[in-house]
């Protein structure tokens, strides 16, 4: 499959948010407590760093086999469609991250089900961009 | 993107060929646009905006009519 610079950088932030939150979920599910630790603190920042560094060295790495453009009319609207979709899911994790504050005590599950939905609506504004890259749009 | 009836046909293939089989990628370069972009406008998934149409006229030496016109069943408004 023939991908464009822009397409490449989109797989690779999906990935990094994959593969990172992957990670910080997977270490998190059997924390006990209703609130977060200093320890999670800690995992959080840890997961960040690990994200941005597999963004830098995956768009480096793009870049030296794909020549870079600059995105034009198309990817601007590709990109405003990805983001309203991502806005809509951020919208609906926000509403059940609130009604979880409500239904569960401790802050845990609330930062979580607002940190899952972030991720969520990261995940669907990327994969919508994807698809409309390759249909064409 | 946008409806399937307000899309423009084209004839963009046709006139690359005939302005020395000009390729996407130079054609891309002369309009400021992506490869990726004149691919869709080709295929009519894409339609572009006014500016970018202008340019590709220019680009062939035709009226805007010439390199793209409204599809058959399309709205022509």
């Amino acid at each position: 499959m023939n991908l464009s610079f822009r397409e490449k950088s989109l797989w690779i932030q999906a990935t990094g948010l994959v593969v990172a939150f992957g990670l910080y979920f997977w270490q998190v599910r059997d924390v006990p407590g209703p609130d977060v630790g200093p320890g999670l603190v800690g995992l959080f920042i840890a997961v960040v760093v690990l994200l941005v560094l597999f963004q830098v060295v995956g768009h480096a790495v793009a870049a030296m086999a794909d020549r870079r453009t600059e995105p034009d009319e198309r990817d601007r609207r590709i990109s405003l469609v990805g983001d309203r979709m991502g806005g809509l899911v951020l919208g609906c994790a926000v509403f059940a991250s609130l009604c979880v504050a409500l239904a569960i005590p401790g802050n845990f599950a609330f930062t979580h089900v607002l940190l899952a939905g972030w991720v969520a609506a990261e995940l669907a504004g990327i994969a919508t961009q994807i698809v409309l890259q390759r249909r064409g749009a | 993107m946008g409806k399937s009836g307000g899309r423009l046909g084209n004839d963009l293939r046709a006139l690359r060929l005939a302005h020395g089989a000009m390729s996407q990628q130079e054609l891309a370069d002369r309009i400021g646009v992506t490869r990726q972009t004149v691919n869709a406008i080709e295929g009519n998934k894409y339609s572009p905006s006014l500016e970018v149409a202008f340019r590709i006229a220019r680009v062939f030496g035709v009226t805007i009519e010439r390199a793209l016109r409204p599809r058959r069943g399309g709205s022509s408004g």
